[in-house]
Formats: structure tokens, sequence, C-alpha cells
């Protein structure tokens, strides 16, 4: 037993040995965690514009997301962290990663782009990282340290707010008298905006009557001779993966 | 103590880390800021390099990503500065209603791209050039 | 009233054929009615009119017993003044103041006497300072005569002319013009035209004679041959006859330019054209008579002797009265008085007698031209193109009369140094005149001939003081002239040829035709038996060589007048008798003539046989004093019974009184050598025509030259031709080589410029504007075509468009508001 509890303890004592070792009580944690994080962030989306597989973009834009996430909880946004888990990287995340899954037959997986458009794009994306930065340093407001005190969670006041009434306090620095608007406005119409869009993808996606074949079932019976030998596992399941899937039952007809 | 290699080297950055202050001072808006541009950069050049229709989607959700952090970073109690202002809750409702919207836009987007795939067998956006003058 | 209503029923005639003439019955038939009808009108009344003067003016015996003549003078004065009070009329009222004593001369007793004359107006035109243009009337013994001497003959001839146009009255064949397609023409029948222009040409002939002012006269004048030029041209679409109308009306013309020189001198010297005073309403009712030329030029005052009036006076003294003026400034009325008392010392020195003079000469001009007299006779042969009626009518007894009756009327005015002037030219053209008709050969030419010679023989005889004389041979030679014209009509009619080379022996087969023409032809030769009973022409023959004998004695200087009036009588009995032996007598010259030559119809035979008695009688003076002759001597101008003496131009002439013409030593004289020269000129035309003694055209050789003469007429045509036509011509061709050369190339000069700055603006047009605009276009449509290139259609590459667009927009942002984020 004593060994077991040696090499389970020892793993851990020795990061916690390390830790003690760091000059603790220096260290903003605050700080600490915003850096892992926003490397994270930024890291990941990197590696989605850098990569070629969409499958792979895909798991790097989870990563970002989710570290995009923690920063909100840093940033004292703990409700909206966890919307954002929830409905970015829970739901149109894993709709996006459905979508890849749909499409990801073997000639869609990578496409490359050419050289010159990427180093365009790269320059480009530049020049707008380099306005971007310079306007975020240039004003001084922003860059006085936090002095942040601890608030209250704000999932009460958002819910209230979204309803209507105006719970929270008043935000540091903001004149007395502005007016605080409630958002049941806003909320009504994202309600209604977000049916419209289920009503709408519904029949966008909808099984159409077909007199001549989809083009994808013309692409996928011509090259499903030469690829059935290499990839026709692959194929095959992304065939069926399609033609079973609910998004598009049309396949099935 | 035994002064591992790593250990030494691990204290070593984290001096330097705590040198150069990195670690030592409370973080303000303007880093929230610069990681707000990153995700938004990587963003749009994810949708102006890639051909495939769903990593431009991929970069539409950075971008919005981005932005997000830019709001709530301006909302955020936390990191206010000494006298400056902030958005309050106001910004944190915004980016949920950015969320929100992301999500609707996602599905619209993703019918769309089906329905591509479906019509053209290809999902290739640089073949959608239909609209061309 | 009566004359009044005479004068206008011709009018209406016109009026109503101008608007219904092809109406009236089948192609205008029935014009000839409603023109006879009217003129007829006109002569009933016309004889009514002449039926109440003789009642109120009763004619008495001539005037050589002065007691009778002075009884019948108080008679006739004083039925006249009764007469006069007629409603509207303004009467002449005589002066009766020296009917008390008796004077032995004649010239005494006739010093006061004036004409019984009324005159007045109907209707001023225009009244306007000094000038008064008026329709009126003066109307005298010789305007009732003339009336009815006018309308009875245009009676005759309308009745004449519904026989002779009958070929109007269906379509026609003018034989003698000849179209360029080589065809003769054809035309359709203008019957009731010719009656509308006879109508008109009555009426405006009854105008003439009953104006009352020379400016009427002038209007009617000019009317008169405008209708005269139309009945020329009657058949227009012959080129002789269309020229000779326009030859007609242009040397009338001619002469009317001296009339108008004479009016201009009247009115602007005296100031009035009317020929009797009038009296007009003054302010406050008080009556104002205005002098009429007769009292300007001969007042009562000086017994109507003719004497330079006091405003011709004054306007050739003008300078001496501007003197007077000048120095009487400051008291006009003395000077008014000066002048007044000096115009008669002025008139004996002589002022003013040039203007009375080339008035006189003025006027007359106007009668050379209507009348035919030497110059401006050449149009009278040509105008026999016209229809034989027009002929009788127009052209032989009373257009060209008109000339002679205004010379009767204007009488009073002509000094007798213009009365020299008219005898001289009226003598030049009897003349002339009588030598061309001995050699022409168309009939008709022959009695055109003959008018001229006799017009010039009614001019001479105003000339030399016969003012009687003149106007009586005026009146016997237009019955016999128009009886002789209306038989040369019936002649032709019958042989359709002018030519009497083609005739002879016609009088077997028209016997009324050569009955009358022969009456005619003693008339015109004035014969009769001497001393006992004439031929109308006898009596007025008689009375013109008696005035020319008396006359040439007066003025031994002038006595060639008298005998050209004696060699005229002796050429005009030649050629008239050479006219009727060619035509009636002897053996037919051309048998194809003859075979086809018949009477004819009745119609045109009664006015023949009407006219022949006339020519008969009308010189006849009734028992109890009726005649010609002395209803004549009612309308003597007054103070023309003295002899008068005076002149200027001319050394002194003395123009006699007639009736000391009627004295037996004259008398007789005139009488002997008027029978002598007619039956010498019947019997060497009886030799050399009738009874073929002596061959005419052996003589012609032995006068070789002179018979070219006369037979050219003199060149008078060719010497026009060349003087006036040629150059007139020449000038007109020079204009219009001008016009066409110059002018017109002027005006393709300005065309060609403007189409070339047309060519020009078009090329701007085309080049500049449009391709401004089209190059616009072009660059909208390239810049289009360019800029669609952005579309790509490539998502891609619309978000680096974003991209660099907002990054653009934040560096320029940053640039221009860069105080603005530092904030």
């Amino acid at each position: 037993m004593m060994p077991a509890t040696l090499s389970l303890a020892l793993p851990l004592a020795l990061p916690l040995a390390l830790l003690m070792t760091l000059p603790l009580a220096a260290i903003n944690w605050h700080t600490l965690l915003f850096l892992l994080f926003a490397v994270v962030a930024c890291a990941c989306a990197v590696a989605v514009v850098l990569a070629d597989n969409v499958v792979r973009m895909a798991f790097y834009l989870v990563l970002s997301l989710g570290a995009t996430a923690g920063l909100f909880f840093l940033a004292g946004a703990e409700f909206l962290g966890a919307m954002q888990l929830m409905i970015y990287v829970g739901g149109t995340l894993v709709l996006l990663v459905f979508g890849v899954m749909l499409t990801a037959q073997s000639p869609f997986v990578a496409i490359k782009t050419s050289t010159g458009d990427r180093v365009l794009a790269g320059m480009v994306g530049a020049a707008l990282l380099a306005v971007l930065l310079q306007s975020a340093f240039r004003v001084e407001a922003w860059q006085l340290p936090a002095v942040g005190a601890v608030t209250a969670p704000t999932a009460t006041p958002l819910g209230m707010a979204l309803l209507g009434v105006r719970v929270d306090a008043p935000a540091a620095g903001a004149p007395e008298t502005a007016v605080r608007s409630g958002y049941l406005l806003p909320f009504e119409i994202v309600s209604v905006h977000l049916l419209v869009v289920l009503v709408g993808a519904a029949y966008l996606a909808r099984a159409k009557r077909r007199r001549t074949p989809r083009a994808i079932d013309v692409a996928a019976s011509s090259s499903s001779p030469p690829s059935s030998s290499s990839s026709g596992g692959v194929a095959a399941t992304a065939r069926e993966a399609s033609s079973s899937s609910a998004l598009v039952p049309g396949g099935r007809r | 103590m035994n002064h591992f290699p790593f250990v030494d080297g691990m204290q070593s950055a984290m001096g330097a880390v705590l040198a150069v202050g990195l670690i030592d001072s409370p973080v303000s808006v303007a880093h929230y800021l610069v990681v707000g541009a990153v995700l938004f950069t990587a963003g749009v050049v994810c949708m102006t390099v890639k051909r495939n229709a769903l990593g431009v989607l991929m970069g539409i959700e950075l971008v919005l990503n981005g932005a997000n952090v830019n709001f709530v970073a301006f909302s955020s109690p936390y990191l206010r500065g000494e006298g400056a202002v902030s958005l309050g809750l106001d910004g944190q409702v915004i980016a949920l209603f950015v969320i929100l919207l992301a999500a609707a836009e996602a599905a619209v987007a993703l019918a769309i791209t089906l329905n591509f795939y479906n019509n053209h067998a290809t999902v290739d956006i640089d073949r959608a050039d239909d609209l061309k003058g | 009233m009566l004359l009044g209503l005479a004068w206008l029923a011709p009018l209406v005639s016109f009026v109503a054929i101008l608007f219904f003439g092809p109406r009236m019955g089948p192609h205008g038939r029935n014009a000839a009615w409603v023109a006879t009808a009217a003129i007829a009108t006109s002569l009933v009344l016309s004889l009514a009119a002449l039926g109440t003067w003789l009642v109120a003016h009763p004619v008495t015996a001539p005037v050589h017993d002065a007691h009778a003549a002075a009884v019948g003078h108080d008679a006739g004065h004083d039925a006249g003044h009764d007469a006069g009070h007629d409603a509207g009329h303004d009467a002449v009222a005589p002066s009766s103041a020296d009917h008390g004593t008796h004077h032995e001369s004649h010239g005494d007793h006739h010093a006061g006497r004036r004409p019984v004359a009324y005159a007045g107006d109907w209707y001023t035109l225009y009244h306007g300072g000094a000038l008064t243009l008026s329709i009126g009337w003066y109307i005298d013994a010789l305007t009732v005569l003339m009336f009815v001497v006018v309308t009875f003959i245009a009676t005759c001839i309308h009745v004449y002319a519904s026989g002779y146009m009958h070929d109007e009255l269906h379509d026609v064949t003018d034989h003698e013009v000849h179209l360029s397609s080589g065809g003769h023409l054809h035309r359709p029948g203008r019957f009731s035209r010719f009656f509308q222009a006879l109508s008109l040409f009555c009426f405006s002939m009854l105008g003439i004679v009953i104006a009352g002012n020379l400016a009427m006269v002038f209007i009617f004048w000019e009317l008169v041959g405008i209708c005269s030029w139309f009945l020329i041209g009657f058949y227009y679409e012959r080129k002789t006859a269309s020229t000779a109308a326009n030859k007609a009306f242009i040397v009338n013309r001619v002469g009317d330019f001296g009339m108008l020189i004479g009016l201009m001198a009247l009115w602007g010297a005296l100031g009035t054209l009317h020929f009797a005073d009038t009296t007009v309403a003054g302010p406050g009712d008080v009556a104002i008579t205005r002098p009429g030329l007769f009292s300007l030029v001969r007042p009562a005052a000086s017994g109507h002797a003719l004497q330079v009036p006091d405003g011709m006076v004054k306007f050739a003294a003008a300078d001496e009265v501007a003197l007077i003026v000048v120095d009487h400034a400051e008291r006009p009325h003395d000077g008014v008085s000066e002048i007044a008392s000096r115009i008669d010392e002025w008139r004996d020195m002589g002022y003013g007698r040039w203007l009375l003079f080339i008035a006189g000469v003025g006027i007359f001009c106007g009668c050379v031209g209507k009348s035919a007299q030497f110059p401006l006779f050449v149009w009278l042969p040509d105008a026999m193109e016209g229809p034989t009626p027009v002929s009788a009518l127009v052209h032989s007894a009373t257009m060209v009369a008109a000339g002679v009756y205004l010379v009767g009327r204007f009488y009073p005015v002509l000094t007798p140094d213009v009365l020299l002037v008219i005898a001289v030219v009226g003598g030049i053209t009897l003349f002339i005149a009588a030598t061309i008709a001995l050699v022409a050969n168309d009939i008709k030419r022959v009695l055109a001939y003959s008018t001229v010679s006799q017009l010039g023989y009614m001019m001479l005889a105003l000339g030399v003081g016969g003012w009687s004389a003149g106007l009586f041979h005026l009146v016997t030679h237009a019955f016999f002239k128009s009886l002789l014209f209306l038989c040369s009509g019936s002649v032709i009619h019958a042989c359709h040829t002018n030519d009497m080379r083609k005739m002879g022996g016609l009088a077997k087969v028209m016997p009324w035709t050569a009955g009358t023409m022969l009456v005619g032809c003693l008339a015109i030769i004035g014969a009769g038996v001497p001393f006992v009973v004439g031929l109308s022409g006898y009596y007025s023959k008689d009375a013109i060589l008696a005035q020319a004998l008396s006359y040439s004695q007066a003025n031994p200087s002038w006595s060639i007048l008298y005998y050209a009036v004696a060699g005229g009588a002796f050429l005009t009995a030649f050629y008239m008798f050479r006219l009727w032996f060619m035509t009636f007598a002897g053996t037919p010259r051309d048998h194809h003539v003859a075979d086809h030559a018949h009477e004819s119809p009745a119609v045109m035979v009664a006015p023949l046989a009407v006219l022949a008695v006339l020519a008969v009688v009308a010189g006849w003076t009734l028992p109890g004093g009726f005649g010609l002759a002395n209803l004549l001597e009612q309308a003597r101008p007054a103070g023309t019974e003295a002899s008068a003496t005076g002149g200027f131009l001319f050394g002194t002439l003395t123009v006699p009184a007639e009736h000391e013409s009627h004295a037996g030593a004259i008398h007789f004289m005139a009488t002997m050598t008027a029978f002598t020269t007619a039956a010498a000129g019947v019997l060497l035309a009886a030799v050399m025509y009738l009874w073929r003694i002596v061959s005419p055209t052996v003589v012609a050789g032995i006068f070789r030259p002179i018979y070219t003469l006369f037979a050219s007429r003199w060149y008078f045509d060719e010497i026009y031709h060349a003087i006036f036509v040629l150059p007139v011509l020449g000038i007109a061709h020079l204009a219009s080589g001008f016009d066409r050369g110059i002018i017109d190339r002027i005006i393709s000069g300005v065309a060609w410029t403007a189409r070339q700055m047309a060519g020009i603006d078009s090329w701007i047009d085309r080049t500049l504007v449009d391709g401004l605009v089209d190059a616009t276009a072009a660059a909208t449509w390239t810049a289009g075509l360019e800029l669609k290139k952005l579309q790509t259609g490539r998502l891609r590459q619309y978000v680096m468009f974003i991209v660099v667009g907002t990054v653009a927009i934040f560096v320029l942002a940053s640039m221009l508001f860069r105080a603005t984020l530092a904030g």
C-alpha cells in the first residue's frame, strides 16, 4: 500500500513541491489564469487558420471557444461564460461538426488554397491586427490596472434585464442619470428570430422530390468505383451517414 | 531541496515572467482587447483563406467570438480601471445576444451549405461563383 | 335725278352680269337682254331728261337777231331760273343784270351771259383742307345731249352685238390662236362677260359725261381705259389682241401722265377741281360759295373774259408775295390788301400765264391719249382686234369722243395758246391719219384711221374757236361712224375676212348693208345740196370749215389750218368711197368670198337702218329752232361768244367768235370749198375704183416712196418701238440679268454659305457633341464592364474587400481625426 500511495502521491507531490518553491504570494493568479486561457484561445485560433484538415479545424475551434469561455469567467461574466459553453460550444460548434461530418468527403476534407491567396490574406490580416492593436493600446483608460471589486453574480440581473427590469447596480463610472433600458424587446425579437431561423433552416433542408438525381448522388455514383477500393469504407460510411442523417432525409428516397 | 533541472527551469521561467511583470500586475481591458483582436483577425484570415465552406463558417464563429471578448472586457467590473467607464450589464447582454444570433446564423449557414453541397456536389466556395458579373 | 338714274343703270347691269352672268340662260344668253335692257332704260331716262330740259329751256333759233336773241335769252333765263329750284340742286343763277340795256355789238350783249347749268355733289368722298373729292354732276345742254347720244348708240350696238356675238354662246375654236401643240385653241364661250364689260363701259362713259369735277373725270377716264383694255383684248388668247390691249392702255397712260400734270397745276394753284361754283354751309349757317374753275378763270366781273386766275398769279409771283408778307409782318392785313391790289399789275406783267398754259396743255395731253391724236394715235388701229361692236361703240363713237368732250367741257379754261396747240395737233393728226387710210386694205383699219382723222377734225375745230362746231361734229360723227362700223361688221360677218381686196360686188348680195353704208359714207364726207339741205355731216363739216376760214383770216400766219381742213375733206371723200367701191361695187375679186356672202340677220340690220336715219337727220334744224346746233348753244361756256385775243407764246392770236363765221362771205366760201373738195374726192375714187380708168397699182407705183410711207403708217410703230420699247426691253433685260446674275447669285451664295455652315454645325454636332455623349456612354459602359470584374462571385474575395476597406477606413480616419482619437 505504501508504494501505491507513494507512486500516486509522487506525481502529485512533485508539482506541489514545485509550486511550493515558487513565490506564490507574488503571483496574481487572475493574471496567470488569464494568460493561460488567452494563450490557448489565440493559439487554437491560429491553429484553425493554419490547419488544412477541416476536422482538425473544427477541433481547434472547439478548444479556442472553450478557452474563450474561461476568459469570460475570469472577466466576471460567469453567466455568459456558461452560455458560451452551452450554446456556442455545445450547440453551434456541434452543429458545425455535424456539417463537417456530412461533407467530409475525401476530396473536400483538405482543400488547399493557392499560396498567393494565403500570403495576401496574411498580409491583410496582419494589417488588420496592427490597426486593432494600435487602437487597443491608444486609449489610456483601457490600460489602467484593474481595481475591480467583487460583484454579485450576474445571472439574476441578466435574467431580470431580459425581462425589462434593471436590478443591477449602475456600472461604475457611468453617469448617475443615465437611462438604463431593459432588454425585453430585443429578447422577444431574438426569440422570433430563432423561430424564423428554425423554420427557415428546416425548410431549406427539407426533403425535395427530385426528378433528376442529386448531384451528390451522381458524383457519389461516379466516384464510387475508384474510391471504393481506397477509402470505400470511409466513403460508404459517409454516404450511409449522409443517407441516413436526419438532416438530409432525401438521401434515403 | 533537490534542484531538478526541470524544476529549476520552471522556477527561472516563472521568475522571468514575474520579473517581466507579466503575471504580477492585474490585467486591464487592453489585454482582453488584444485577445479579442487576435481572435478577430484569425477569424477574418480564416474566412479569407479557407476554400471549404465550413472553414468559412468557422472563421465567422471566431470573428463573433472576438467581438464577444471585447464586449465582455468592456463590461467587466473587475477589469475596470481607476475612474474608467465600463459598460456594466449592457455589455454582457449584448454578448449574450451575439451568441444567440451566432447560433441562428450558423444554423442557417449550415443549411445553405448543405443545400449547396447537395446541388453541386462540392463545398468548395470557389465553385460558388454563379453570381459573378 | 333722271340723269343720275340713267348713269347708274348700266352699273346695275354690270354688277348683275358680273355675279350671275354665266347663269343667265344657256351660256349666259340672257346677259345680253339684261345689258340691253339696262342701257335701253338709260336711253329712256336720258330722253326723259332731254324732254325735261327742253321744256325748261326751249331751244330757240340761232342768235343772229339781237332783239330776238334778247327775248329768247330772257325767256330761257327765266325758265332756267324757275326750274333751277330743285331740292338738292345748286343752280348757277344766271345774271340778268344786263338785260335792261340793248347793245349794238353782239359781244357786249353777250358779255354777262352764262350758260344754263346745274351743278352739285352727291357724295363727298374726302374733304381735307383745300381738297374736296366728291362725286357730283355738272349738267347743261351738252351733258343731256351727250347722254342721249351715248345711250342711243350704245343701245343700238347692244342689240347688234347680241346677234354678232352669237359665236360666244358655245365653245369656240379660235383659228387665229396657234397652240404650241400645233392645233387651234378650244375654249368655252364668254358671251356674258362681253356684256358685262359693255355695261361697265357704258357706266364709266356716262360718268365722264356727267362729272362735275376733274377728279371724277379722271377716275372715270381710267375706268373707261380699263374697259377698253378688256374689250380690245376680249380674244385674249390671241397674241395680237392681248398686245393691242396693252398698247392701248399704255399709250393712254402716257397721255394721262400729262393730264395729271395739268390736274396738279390746277389744284395746286387754284385749290379746286370743280367746274362750277359749289356752295357749302360755313360756320354760322352762312352759305359760302367756293368758286369753281370756270368762275376763277372767267370771272363775272370782267365779263367772263379769259384771264389768268388770281390763284395762279399769286402762285407764279410767289417771291413777290413773300416779300410783301415780310414787309408787312406786323400788320398782315395790310399785306393781304396790298397783295390784292397788286394782283392785276402782276397779271399784266404776265405772271401765271405759263401755269394756265400748262394746265390747259396737260389736260389736253389726256385727250391726246384718249382720242388718239398725234403722237398717241398708234393704239387705235390696233384696237380693231376687238370684236366689231366694240370698235363701233368704244372706238368710234364714245370713248374716243371722251377726249373731245373734255376739251369741250374744259373750253373756258383754255387760253388761245392752248387752243392753237390743240388745233395744230388736230391738224397734224387729221392729215397723217387720212393719208394712211388712203392705202389701207383692211376695212376696219380704214375706218379706224378715219376715226382718228375725224377726231383730228374735231380737235382742230375746237382749237380754232369753233366750240359748237367741234361738238356738233362729235355728235354727228358718233352716229355715222358707228353706222359705218356696224356695216363693216356686217360685211365681215358675211365674208369672214377683213381684206377689201377680196371683196367686191357685194351690193347685190347685201342690199341693206350696202345702202346704209352708202348713207354713212355720204354723211362723213359732208354730202348735201349746198345751201339747201344736207346729211348730218354736211352741217358739221360746214361749220368747221367756216370757223377755220374765219380763224385763218384773223390769224393769217396760221392759215395752213384752213388748207389742212380742206385737204382733209378731199382725202376723206376719196378713201371713204374707195372703201365703198372696193367693197360693194364692181365685180367680185374673190369668188369664194362672194359665194358665201349673205345679208345679215334682222337683229343686225335693224340698228343699221336706225343709225342711217339718224345720220341723215341729225344735222337738220326744225322750224322753230330745235336742232342740235341750237341745243349746243345753250351750253356755250360763258365768255366764248366774243372773240378772244391773247396769247404770249405764239404771238398775239385772235380766236374769232363762232357766230361771226355764220356771216355770209365766210359761210359761202366754206360751203363751196366743202362741196368741191368732197365732189373731187368722190370723183377720183370713182375713177380709180369704180370705173377702173386709172389703176391704183399704177398710181402706187408712180408714187412708190410716198405709197410706202403711207402703207407703213408713217413708220410710227417702228419709231416708237425703237425709241421706247427697245430701251425698256433693254433695261428690263439688264434688270433681269442683274437680278439673275447678281441678286440671285448673292442669295444662292448666302444659301450655299448657310449649307456649309449647316454642314459644319452638323459635323460639330455629330463629332463633338454626339462624340462627347457617346464617349460618356462608352466610358460609363467600359467603367461598368471593368467594375463588373469586381463581382467575381467568390466569397473569399468579398471578405478580403471588406477587410481591406475597413482597414483603409480606420487608417484614413486615424490620419484625419488624429486629434479626436487622441482624446
